[in-house]
């Protein structure tokens, strides 16, 4: 039995009263958990104050844009974003998606927001309390040394969120909202260059909705993992196809997804590999794991190529 | 601020007031403050569906669940599946195909599976039925007899209680 820390908890059923205690010291959000709640166990996170979200209906609503995008509230669930018939219409790669991450007992339980706003994850990291203390910790948790980059000063551990490389493709936008008032983030001004940071929103911020633009991006999403359920990636590739060319996002490389853009859709593999430099913050081989950036995104690429395929639903 | 939690919860049917330290998992609750063990431990840390339950209906990972997500819902454990005198339809086709070794994963399974039992205007493609297993690591079976035992159950048209040929009561008032 691994118990979990002691805690104070809240759980307000009004957005005001998430806002309030919202960046004090020692409090922290809490959306479904499956996230957060592992980790403590590990004591990777010791927080005085868990603050729930899960008694705030507004915020696990799905509704249109006036502009005819799609604003997903943070706290709707992966199941219920890839279930829905908006979603897999308009934004088919996101659908996709969300039916990779882990299994389906926990997409009914984790939330779009909290897979956004998902830790950055490591090998010498993500393990129980007793196993990092036979290593001496890291300098993420606990120690002075980072085993992926011993000589270094910073921290590799990769963001390895599902939804991240297609909602970047698709210019997701994120509505951030504190007692001072609400504003808008691109996806993709989210990442710190070192993984020990966290996503970059103030302390007395929540992450509100995704808002996604209207549809008509041509966006393919891929995961390579061990075993079809429960795994993280090894290797996230998101392709998406604009005119003769294209771009790509590929993430669980290091704390901040990879975006590449080419000219000629026939470049963009060799441009993803060249640009890809994944370190050994998984079990398994970096360079196997290069290599197979050049091999994911090509096959994305031939999939969005074939009129057939290109639209997959998850 | 609160560092304990008083809540109402349906538990198995019946209604319950409870006092609980916030950090509680909805899975120790059970457990440790109500004698509920048929729901188990395996990894605690949300890999394995060992603890899965029911709540409002949907399964859940009691170990990485707060009691506290409890107040206000329905929750239901394996030891609350069979009805009547009667397993569930689930529980008596996995003892029928000897969809069981040592058990562990079991009551898990049965959490995880009930529902589309349940649900009869649910089809439910083969593809579903492996991604919804997907949950629940069976280190014994490999699997084989828990699909042979819900495909059963889920084409046979035999969803209700009792239907099922060679329906039995529980010997051990439910708990598989
Ligand atoms: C066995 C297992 C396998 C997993 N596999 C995968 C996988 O393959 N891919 C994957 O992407 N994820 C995976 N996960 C992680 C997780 O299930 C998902 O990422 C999920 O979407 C997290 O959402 P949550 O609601 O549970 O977040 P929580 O755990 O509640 O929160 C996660 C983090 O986000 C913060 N947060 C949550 N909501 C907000 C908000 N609205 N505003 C600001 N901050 C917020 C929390 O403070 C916390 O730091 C796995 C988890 C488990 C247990
Ligand atoms: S990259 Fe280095 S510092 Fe960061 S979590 Fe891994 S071992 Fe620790
Ligand atoms: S004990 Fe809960 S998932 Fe393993
Ligand atoms: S029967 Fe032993 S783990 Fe499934």
């Amino acid at each position: 039995m691994l118990p979990l820390p002691s805690f104070s908890l809240l759980a307000p059923d009004r957005l005001d009263d998430v806002l309030a205690p919202l960046g004090q010291p020692g409090v922290r959000l809490l959306a479904g958990g499956t996230d957060l709640l592992p980790s403590m166990k590990h004591r990777l996170f010791k927080p005085a104050t868990l603050l729930s979200l899960s008694r705030v209906p507004e915020l696990a609503r799905i509704e249109p844009t006036e502009d005819g995008g799609l604003r997903i509230g943070a706290m709707a669930t992966l199941l219920g974003v890839r279930q829905d018939a908006r979603v897999r219409a308009g934004w088919p790669a996101l659908a996709s998606a969300c039916a990779t991450v882990a299994t389906r007992t926990i997409q009914a339980m984790g939330t779009l927001g909290g897979n956004v706003m998902l830790d950055t994850r490591c090998l010498y990291y993500n393990q129980p309390a007793g196993w990092r203390a036979s290593i001496g910790g890291c300098l993420k948790a606990e120690g002075s040394v980072c085993h992926v980059a011993p000589r270094g000063t910073g921290c590799y551990a990769a963001q390895s969120s599902d939804t991240v490389p297609s909602l970047m493709l698709y210019e997701a936008e994120l509505e951030l909202l504190s007692r001072r008032g609400s504003r808008r983030l691109a996806l993709s001004e989210l990442f710190s260059a070192d993984g020990r940071d966290g996503p970059r929103i103030e302390r007395d911020e929540l992450l509100r909705a995704v808002i996604l633009p209207p549809p008509g991006a041509v966006v393919l999403h891929r995961k390579v993992r061990p075993r079809g359920a429960i795994d993280y990636g090894m290797l996230l590739v998101a392709v998406r196809r604009q005119g003769d060319g294209g771009s790509a996002v590929i993430s669980a490389l290091g704390p901040a997804p990879v975006s590449v853009r080419v000219e000629q859709l026939g470049d963009l593999a060799q441009a993803a590999w060249k640009a890809s430099n994944p370190l050994s913050t998984h079990s398994w081989s970096s360079t196997w794991r290069k290599h197979m950036v050049r091999i994911e995104v090509a096959r994305a690429v031939a999939e969005l190529t074939t009129p057939r395929l290109a639209i997959a639903h998850g | 601020m609160p560092d304990e939690i008083v809540l109402k919860t349906t538990i198995n049917g019946e209604s319950a007031r409870l006092l609980v330290p916030a950090n509680r998992s909805l899975l120790d609750m059970l457990r440790e403050d109500l004698g509920l063990t048929g729901s188990k431990h395996g990894c605690d840390v949300g890999d394995c569906g060992a603890c899965t339950v029911l709540l409002d209906g949907q399964p859940r990972l009691s170990c990485i669940t707060l009691a506290a997500e409890a107040d206000g819902r329905a929750v239901r454990t394996i030891e609350g599946m069979a009805e009547g005198g009667l397993l569930h339809p689930i529980q008596e086709a996995l003892h029928r195909h000897v969809g069981a070794q040592c058990g562990y994963c079991t009551p898990g399974i049965v959490m995880a599976l009930a529902p589309l039992v349940d649900d009869p205007d649910q089809a439910v493609d083969d593809e579903t039925l492996r991604e919804v297993l997907g949950a629940n690591i069976c280190r014994c079976t490999g699997y084989t007899r828990i699909l042979s035992a819900a495909r059963e159950v889920l084409a046979g048209g035999d969803r209700q209680r009792g239907r099922a040929a060679g329906a039995r009561e529980p010997s051990d008032g439910g708990t598989a």
